[in-house]
Parts: C-alpha cells; sequence; structure tokens
C-alpha cells in the first residue's frame, strides 16, 4: 500500500465541505483522505497553492467500439501528435483521439483522476473491459445504452416497469455497468429503418410506443431500482436549430417523476450545447443553421426554474474533433453536410440502430460553430446554482478532453471571451446574449464544476472532494490566487489548469509538473442492484428468450466474464429487492 | 481424470470471423470427442486438435533440435535483443491478450508489429481510412435484410455457416429467408455459393472498380454512353441498379476477391462510396468477410494500444503507420527485417516469393501450436495452446462483436498460451534493453 503523505499549507477548494481557500494540511494514508495517521510521512510544502481533489470527468468517450473505428479510420489525426514512450509511461499517440495509455496519462497530468465512459453498447462490454486494461491513471465506470434496444421496447409496451428494472439492473450486473444511459430514445432504432425521429409523441417503428414512453420508462425503472446515477439523457433531435424545445419538453416529459428516496435530480442531461439551439426571432426564420441563435440563456431560465435535473455543458472548442454518437442518424445528416467521412456502426445500440463517427473541424469563421460556442457559456454563466453545470466538452466531439484548461478560462475570464469573440464570426455577439454577460467564474465554481458535483451526479461518494474517508485523489495546482489576478491573465490560467504540479491517485503521486511518473491502475465503478428472487428468475428467463430470438449470439455468451473484471471492479451494491416482480 | 463424458453448449469455435458461438462438444478425458453444429472446419479444428503439434526446437548447424521451453525462449530473447529491425507478425488467429504482449516487444525492441489483416483486409482498412464505412452487424442482417450481395467472396467454402446463421433463416422481420430475401453473388466465376443464390453477375476479371463505379453512377442517375461495363450489358446494370435502389435495408459481403483484386483498396473506396451513396433510398450496410477468427480483434487491439490497425513501426519510440512500407511483406522484402517473431500464422506459406526468400535469410521465432511452413524454416520453434480450445481469450467476429472463447480441455504437458510464452520474452528482453 502507499505510504502516508501529508501536504502541508495547502490553500483548499473542497465545496464538498464547504471550503473555500483555506489554508491547511491535508493527510493521506493507505490511498484514503484521513485526519491522522501513525508512524512517519512524507512531508510536501505546498506553500499555499491550490488544492483541489482529482478531477472528475463524467462524459468523455474513453473506451468503445466507435471509439475505435474513429481512431482506425483517421491515422492522420493521430499523426500530428506522436508521444514518445518513457521509463515510465508507454509510446502512443494523442490529438482528438489518443490511445487508451495516453488517454490516461494526459488527464493524469491535467490533474483529473476519474473519467467515466458514457455510451457502452453493453453487448460490447467484454470489449471495454479489455480497454479499460489500458487505460492507466483513471478511475473509470460505463454507462450501457438502453434507449434503443428491442427488450426496452418490449417491457415499455408492456408497461412494466419492473421487467424494465430488471432487465436494466441484470445488464448492469452482467456486463459492469454504472448506470443507464439514453441516446435518441426510438430514433436510432428507426435508423434501422432510414429514418429517424424528432419529436417525443412520434411512433417508433414496428412498435407503435413513443420515445416519451421511452424516457419516462427508463426514468421510472431507474428510480425504481434506486440507482445512484440518473438517467443520462441525449434527447431526440441533436444539432438541429430550435431543438431547444424539443429538449424542454424531453425534461417537462419526466419532471413529475418521483425521485428515489426524494431525492431531487431525476435525469441528467449530457452535452447541451447540442441540444439548445434557439431559433433567430424573424419571420422568415426556418430550422436551419442560417437562422441559428444561442438557447443558452433561454435554457439557463428553464434551469433556475426547474430542479428536476442537472446538465453538462458539451463545450465546443474550436479545431479538429471527431464526433462519435450512438445517435446514427444524426451522425448521418452530420455527414450528408460535410461530405467528410462517415461510419456506420449498427451493432452498437443493441440489435438495431446505430452509432456513428464523422470528423469534424469546428471553424471560428463558421456562423453557425460561432453561435454554438457561446451557447454552453452563456447558459453556464446564466445558471444560479454551479452545482447543476458540469464543464465537459463531450470528448472527443466538441474538441478533446485537453481543451480543458482553454474551457476554464472562458469561464473564468471575461477578458478571454472578449479576445475570442474578436476572432468569431460576427454571429457570435449578434446571436447570444454572452457579450454582455460579465459573471466570472471563481476557483471554488471551478471546483464544484469540474470534481464536487460530477462525483456527486455520478454516486461516487469517495470521488470529488478532500473530506476524511475520500479516495486520496488529490491534485495542486502551480498557483497561489493570493499573488495573481486570474480574469486577467487567461494565459496563466490555461498554464496552471493544462499541468498539475502534483496529481495523486489514491495517495501515490502520479505526476508532477506533468511529467507522469507512476501509472497505477484506477477501480472500474460499477452498480450492483440487488433484486429479490422472484424477479431475478423471471428476468433470466425472459432475457434468455428475447436474446437467444433478437441477436446472433448466445444469451450464455452476453455477460462479461470475470476474469476481464474482478482485479478492477469495484462494485456499489444497491438494495432494489423492494422492486415488486 | 475425470472419465465420464461432459457435454459443453455455447461454445465459441475459433476458426472463422463468423466465431459460431452455439457449438456443443462432448469432452470425455482430456479429448474431444465430438462437435455437433459446428461445420466440417469446425469440427476438425476441434477434433484433430492433438495433432501436429510442434515442440520447443531451435535450430543447430541445420537441423532443429529438441530444447527445453526455457532455452527455446532464451534464445528468442537473444535474438530478439540483437536485432536493429524486428518485425513481429501474425496474431489473427490468438487471443486479444497475446496482441498485448506482441505489441510490448515490438516498443521495447523498436520494432514493426503488423497481423495478418495487410495481406487480407488490409485494403478494406485503407478504404475506411478514405471514406468511413457503413458498417453493418449480422444480427441487424438476420432480421432486417431483403437483399444481400456477396461480392469476392465464397463462404460456402470458407465461411461455411455464414448462411445458414445469418441469411438463410427466419429474422424477426424477414419471416420467410427465401420470399422476403435475394441473395447475390458478384463474382469472376460460378462458385458453390453463386449455385445457390438468387442472382449471380459474372465480372470480368479485374473490372470490379469499373463495375462500382458504373453503378455508383447510375444510382446517382448519371447516364453512361457505353455499351457494356465488367462484361454485362446496360440492360443488367439497369437491372442491378433498380434492385439496389428498391432494397429496404442491404448488406454487401465483401471478400478478398475485391480487397486483393486489380485496384484493391480504390475497390473498397468506392464499394463504401456506392453503399453510402445507397442510403440515400434505403438502409445500406457493408462487412468485410473476416478470415481467420481473430483478425478484426487483431485489428482492434492495435487501434487501442498504439492508435492504429495494423502495420505499425516503434523505431522512433512512438507508434507511426504507414501501410505499404511498414507492413510485413514490403518490411521482408526490402530485405529490411533483421529477426522476425511470427505468432499464430503462416507467413512462409502465404506470403509472396521475394518475402519468404528474405525470411530464409534471418532468424525467424516462430510460436504456433502446430507444425506449418514457418516452423520448417524457424530458427526457433515454440509451441502454444490453442487459443478456444486449450485455453480461453476473448476474440472479435467479423463485426466487430467481442466473444469470450473458453477453454474447453487441457493443452499438452509443458505448453503455455500465447500470451505467456510472450510475457516470458518480454519481461527476459526488458532486462536485457531496458
Amino acid at each position: 500500500m502507499t505510504g502516508n503523505i501529508i501536504l502541508k499549507n495547502a490553500r483548499v477548494y473542497d465545496p464538498t465541505n464547504k471550503i473555500d481557500g483555506e489554508i491547511m494540511d491535508i493527510s493521506m494514508s493507505d490511498g484514503k483522505i484521513v485526519d491522522r495517521f501513525e508512524g512517519k510521512a512524507r512531508e510536501i510544502d505546498v506553500k499555499g497553492r491550490v488544492v483541489m481533489a482529482g478531477g472528475v470527468d463524467m462524459h468523455s468517450h474513453i473506451v468503445g467500439s466507435k471509439l475505435g473505428f474513429g481512431r482506425s479510420m483517421c491515422p492522420e489525426d493521430h499523426r500530428k501528435d506522436p508521444v514518445p514512450k518513457t521509463k515510465a509511461t508507454r509510446g502512443g499517440v494523442g490529438y482528438t483521439m489518443p490511445n487508451s495509455y495516453v488517454i490516461g496519462y494526459r488527464y493524469s497530468a491535467m490533474g483529473y483522476t476519474t473519467a467515466i465512459e458514457p455510451a457502452l453498447p453493453a453487448l460490447k462490454g467484454l470489449g471495454s473491459w479489455e480497454e479499460l486494461e489500458d487505460v492507466p491513471n483513471l478511475d473509470s465506470g460505463l454507462l450501457p445504452l438502453f434507449c434503443n434496444s428491442m427488450i426496452t421496447f418490449n417491457y415499455v409496451k408492456e408497461k412494466d416497469i419492473s421487467g424494465l428494472a430488471g432487465y436494466i439492473a441484470w445488464i448492469l450486473r452482467k456486463v459492469g455497468g454504472l448506470g443507464v444511459k439514453v441516446v435518441c430514445p426510438g430514433g436510432t432504432y428507426a435508423w434501422a429503418h432510414g429514418s429517424n425521429i424528432r419529436e417525443l409523441d412520434t411512433e417508433v417503428p414496428d412498435w407503435g410506443i413513443t420515445p416519451r414512453e421511452i424516457i419516462r420508462g427508463l426514468c421510472q425503472a431507474t428510480e425504481a431500482l434506486g440507482l445512484p446515477h440518473m438517467m443520462h439523457l441525449h434527447p431526440l433531435n441533436l444539432g438541429r436549430v430550435g431543438n431547444v424545445k424539443t429538449t424542454i419538453e424531453h425534461l417537462d416529459a419526466i419532471k413529475d417523476i418521483k425521485g428515489h428516496n426524494g431525492r431531487k435530480h431525476i435525469c441528467h442531461l449530457t452535452h447541451m450545447s447540442f441540444e439548445t439551439l434557439a431559433m433567430h426571432e424573424d419571420e422568415k426564420a426556418k430550422p436551419d443553421w442560417k437562422w441559428v441563435s444561442s438557447g443558452g440563456l433561454e435554457f439557463a431560465e428553464y434551469v433556475n426554474k426547474n430542479d428536476h435535473f442537472t446538465v453538462d455543458m458539451g463545450q465546443i472548442t474550436f479545431g479538429p474533433a471527431t464526433t462519435m454518437t450512438g445517435d446514427g442518424p444524426f451522425q448521418y445528416t452530420l455527414y450528408q453536410m460535410t461530405k467528410n467521412k462517415w461510419a456506420n456502426i449498427c451493432v452498437d445500440v443493441e440489435m438495431p440502430g446505430g452509432a456513428g463517427v464523422v470528423p469534424y473541424y469546428f471553424d471560428p469563421k463558421s456562423p453557425a460553430n460561432a453561435v454554438q460556442w457561446t451557447i454552453p457559456l452563456e447558459f453556464a454563466l446564466s445558471v444560479n446554482d454551479v452545482w447543476r453545470v458540469i464543464m465537459t466538452t463531450d470528448h472527443p466531439n466538441a474538441g478533446p478532453f485537453t481543451k480543458y484548461p482553454l474551457v476554464i478560462s472562458w469561464l473564468m475570464s471575461k477578458k478571454q471571451r472578449d479576445t475570442w469573440m474578436e476572432k468569431l464570426h460576427k454571429f457570435a455577439t449578434e446571436r447570444s446574449t454572452l457579450k454582455d454577460i460579465d459573471r466570472e467564474w471563481n476557483l471554488y465554481e471551478i471546483a464544484i464544476s469540474t470534481r464536487a458535483a460530477p462525483a456527486k451526479i455520478m454516486g461516487l461518494p469517495n470521488k470529488g472532494h478532500l473530506g476524511v474517508g475520500a479516495d486520496a485523489d488529490v491534485t495542486v495546482y502551480d498557483l497561489d490566487p493570493n499573488k495573481v489576478n486570474l480574469a486577467d491573465d487567461p494565459e496563466r490560467i490555461i498554464k496552471v489548469f493544462g499541468q498539475s504540479y502534483l496529481t495523486f491517485m489514491r495517495g501515490q503521486q502520479v505526476a508532477k509538473k506533468g511529467i507522469v511518473g507512476k501509472t497505477p491502475h484506477g477501480k472500474v465503478w460499477s452498480v450492483h442492484a440487488e433484486l429479490n428472487d422472484s424477479l431475478w428468475n423471471r428476468i433470466n428467463k425472459e432475457l434468455e428468450d428475447m436474446m437467444n430470438r433478437w441477436y446472433a449470439h448466445s444469451f450464455h455468451n452476453y455477460p462479461v466474464p470475470e476474469r476481464y473484471r474482478e482485479h478492477m471492479e469495484k462494485a456499489i451494491l444497491v438494495d432494489s429487492t423492494g422492486v415488486a416482480a | 481424470m475425470n472419465q465420464e463424458t461432459q457435454v459443453l453448449d455455447h461454445i465459441v469455435c475459433p476458426f472463422c470471423g463468423c466465431l459460431c458461438d452455439d457449438i456443443r462438444l462432448e469432452v470425455k478425458g482430456n479429448q474431444i470427442t465430438s462437435n455437433e453444429l459446428g461445420c466440417a472446419i469446425s469440427k476438425a479444428k476441434f477434433l484433430s486438435h492433438h495433432e501436429d503439434r510442434i515442440t520447443p526446437t531451435i535450430r543447430k548447424n541445420g537441423t532443429h533440435v529438441e530444447v527445453s521451453l526455457n532455452e527455446a525462449i532464451e534464445r528468442a530473447v537473444e535474438i530478439l535483443a540483437a536485432a536493429k529491425r524486428p518485425l513481429v507478425y501474425g496474431l489473427s488467429s490468438t487471443e486479444n491478450d497475446a496482441h498485448r504482449e506482441a505489441y510490448k516487444i515490438a516498443e521495447t525492441t523498436g520494432g514493426v508489429v503488423d497481423n495478418t489483416s495487410s495481406v487480407c483486409h488490409g485494403p478494406t482498412i485503407l478504404g475506411v481510412q478514405e471514406s468511413g464505412e457503413a458498417a453493418g452487424s449480422l444480427a441487424e442482417v438476420k432480421h432486417r435484410a431483403d437483399t444481400v450481395i456477396y461480392w469476392g467472396s465464397n463462404p460456402q467454402f470458407a465461411h461455411p455457416r455464414h448462411i445458414s446463421r445469418y441469411v438463410r433463416v427466419e429474422g424477426e422481420y424477414i419471416k420467410d429467408p427465401k420470399a422476403d430475401r435475394r441473395i447475390w453473388v458478384f463474382d469472376i466465376r460460378k462458385t458453390i455459393t453463386a449455385n445457390m443464390a438468387d442472382e449471380f453477375v459474372k465480372i470480368a476479371p479485374g473490372k470490379d472498380l469499373e463495375l462500382i463505379g458504373a453503378l455508383r453512377a447510375r444510382v446517382r442517375g448519371h447516364p453512361l454512353e457505353v455499351d457494356e461495363v465488367a462484361g454485362l450489358s446496360m440492360k443488367q446494370l439497369t437491372e442491378i441498379v433498380e434492385a439496389l435502389k428498391a432494397t429496404k435495408y442491404g448488406i454487401l459481403f465483401f471478400g478478398l476477391g475485391l480487397t486483393q483484386s486489380t485496384g484493391r483498396h480504390r475497390n473498397i473506396d468506392a464499394a463504401i462510396r456506392l453503399v453510402q451513396d445507397l442510403n440515400s433510398f434505403g438502409k445500406w450496410n457493408m462487412m468485410p468477410m473476416r478470415g481467420h477468427f481473430n483478425v478484426a480483434g487483431a485489428n482492434k487491439t492495435s487501434t487501442w494500444q498504439t492508435g492504429y490497425p495494423f502495420a505499425v513501426d516503434y523505431a522512433r519510440g512512438y507508434p507511426r503507420y504507414q501501410p505499404g512500407e511498414y507492413t510485413s511483406v514490403d518490411v521482408l522484402s526490402r530485405g529490411e527485417a533483421d529477426a522476425m517473431l511470427n505468432i499464430a500464422a503462416d507467413p512462409a506459406a502465404h506470403f509472396p516469393r521475394q518475402a519468404v526468400k528474405h525470411m530464409a535469410t534471418i532468424p525467424v521465432i516462430n510460436i504456433d501450436p502446430k507444425r506449418n511452413m514457418t516452423s520448417l524454416i524457424a530458427e526457433v520453434n515454440i509451441p502454444a495452446a490453442l487459443a478456444g480450445i486449450e485455453c480461453d481469450g476473448a476474440a472479435a467476429r467479423m463485426d466487430g462483436l467481442p466473444l469470450y472463447l473458453k477453454k474447453v480441455i487441457d493443452p499438452p504437458d509443458g505448453v503455455l498460451p500465447d500470451r505467456d510464452v510472450l510475457r516470458m520474452i518480454h519481461d527476459k528482453l526488458k532486462k536485457v534493453v531496458g
């Protein structure tokens, strides 16, 4: 086990424990934060530098078949960013889709210690576990997709919430998943027919059910089970001008669902920048890109009035990105628009449907991209409760995670936003209120949005904070906030958050000044929802029948074998025996 | 030892890219006595697994001398440590964990690592890198496809259960696989698969690219002022185009007849574009008919661990990719490799003469369960357990679905899985070369 370490004179930002820049000592022993320990300790005087819990990225595509497809399809991407091996680290490639090792190293060098893969096609779970074996320096977790599976549809059609809950519990246990992901519910299934669904009440082909019933069913089942993480939602109608309306309709549709044990939040809406496009007010306006405007403010007002969900940004960062989603029809539309190369992967979303991958370049001179850039910033700077706003880039969709320091600089510095706005197409100022927003996030708010809140939303109580008993994932940033006004010095923000001064993972120092020195393997968090015997037996029987009928491989070969999991998996036990059979 | 007959169900067959996972085996003692449901190839693979095995040997004065496993490994380490440009090759007939160790060896020695796709579906990957790919899944084909095309592929020989498991079978939305689904074969000769297909299109040899280009033009509505294309009349061409456009859900399966004939990756690029264009009319996908049971897995593991699917060079301490330069046949034909580590493949049997000629001049370390052409010219032979029979592991089906291969019986005494042999080599190498 790791030895004792004490960080002296740390300026601590730990919002979970309401610590806002106090000077204190942080002690680590045996991989945990402790208040005291026995024996000797390595003392590190950090001299008033900023100390936070290790960063938690709750939405980043770090493993899985669509990422593999993107990597394989785009060698030109990696070529620009070779990463030589060192004594401590393997060689690899970087850029928008780093290889698995480099993903771990680069997060670690920035002070992140946890990253969640938010789109697992459950039937390809084995492949993702194999990949996680090669992602060092990070704790992780996988969110299986449930939204376009015929098994989900079957239970929704039967109005059988217990059956749906049983199916979710079975999948989470058998493939090692952490929560429920929903992508373009019903729309991706329609893609097997070459079509899409954009409205909540359009019937899903072959099934006679609607996306409204699907999201309500999955949300109810998630709450019935009491899963730590709420339904993680990518709604219909992604990337369409005026879709802020559709997104609000989704959230209204589940508003009445009671949270488990009275919890407030029953949904996490992901990468809002793609889902809150408004339409410019003009009598000629139509839902095409010419008429796009920011829906960030409108959506912030909705968030401020409605308390049943949380949001991550999916901030566009300009430059190259690789779009990859389980939203096959959207990816096809993007391909038709850009004529870039296009991959479709149809086994990805259970049986039918299709993920897609399209490389994309976010261009500052593009009117649409300029407006898209303003949306999440306008939103984040207008929301009252920062605990509900998570900083992400939906890596690598809106840009790689290595652009986080830049995003932080936009959030913390009006000066930086103004500088960038000058470089952008004029729509950035004409079709958004961002230029009029003076708010600047402080370090406490950054700590909320990049570690405390995402850990809480993901249901990982040992992550994202520095209280006694937390995992000793700790980041020291090379900054004494008393000596510099960050808002006036955006380049400094980028530097500080680009390379941590020190990163500790479970009490072990893994990186120093951006150089990775140790490469321990993190844990993969999953949920084991215990069902009562009669529901468990019923589900096994029904799933055997449905999987053998609808899949092209056996029910018996569906689970990810223990040998690929047991040395990494950390299952959170949930008592769901109360769900009726 | 347990002499009672045990019945094992849902076994995955480690032969071709179909990875049929419904095999029923009977095992008595340490012997497989029957294989139900498997094709003829599958039966031979399981029932004859113990035949033609190799033992550890080192070549001394021109002959193979039997040695211990440790001696063979020591010699392999000596060779790799002394090599300036080692080539690590194969991997497609073993499981994914072995791949990981092979990439480590390539990185530690600064060598090239490549898998067999560089001589089979490498051009497919190049085509995808040019244009993307609407990739299909076998489940979706089974349930939805009303048009199935095999192009330059003869599954009745190479993937014997492909048609019976996924195509000529009832699906959820294809109730009568004969009436509701049409099978087309495009080939230069009337193959056994063509005989059972609904439609056979005979293409003039070497004219695939021309035909795909013409189909694409006609699908897009461009007129063609010629009398024939690739040996087909314009009337035939129009009939094909109309059938493609009328399809609700189509799948293009393609084999080495398309990837390795004149045009190579250009054929695939054109086919990808055709399928992408057809998505304006119906739903269309495509799928390479992968041969070795885990060649798809070799591309996947290489991609997540090195960034690239094959043809990877670690000479500079980081992975670089250049098909045509770091592909095995090229590295050998140029006389560049000064040692070769071959794992679960038989390059001496399959590579062009010039490449094999160079192999005969350099020390070859061969890790394989069985005797083959490469074992005959190898400097060092190290036996390995058969993945999916004598050891477990993971592999990827031709549509990318990962499946877990089970260990059914014990390997011969002292014989280890590829991954263990490679790990032993790497551990020792690390001590020598750092």
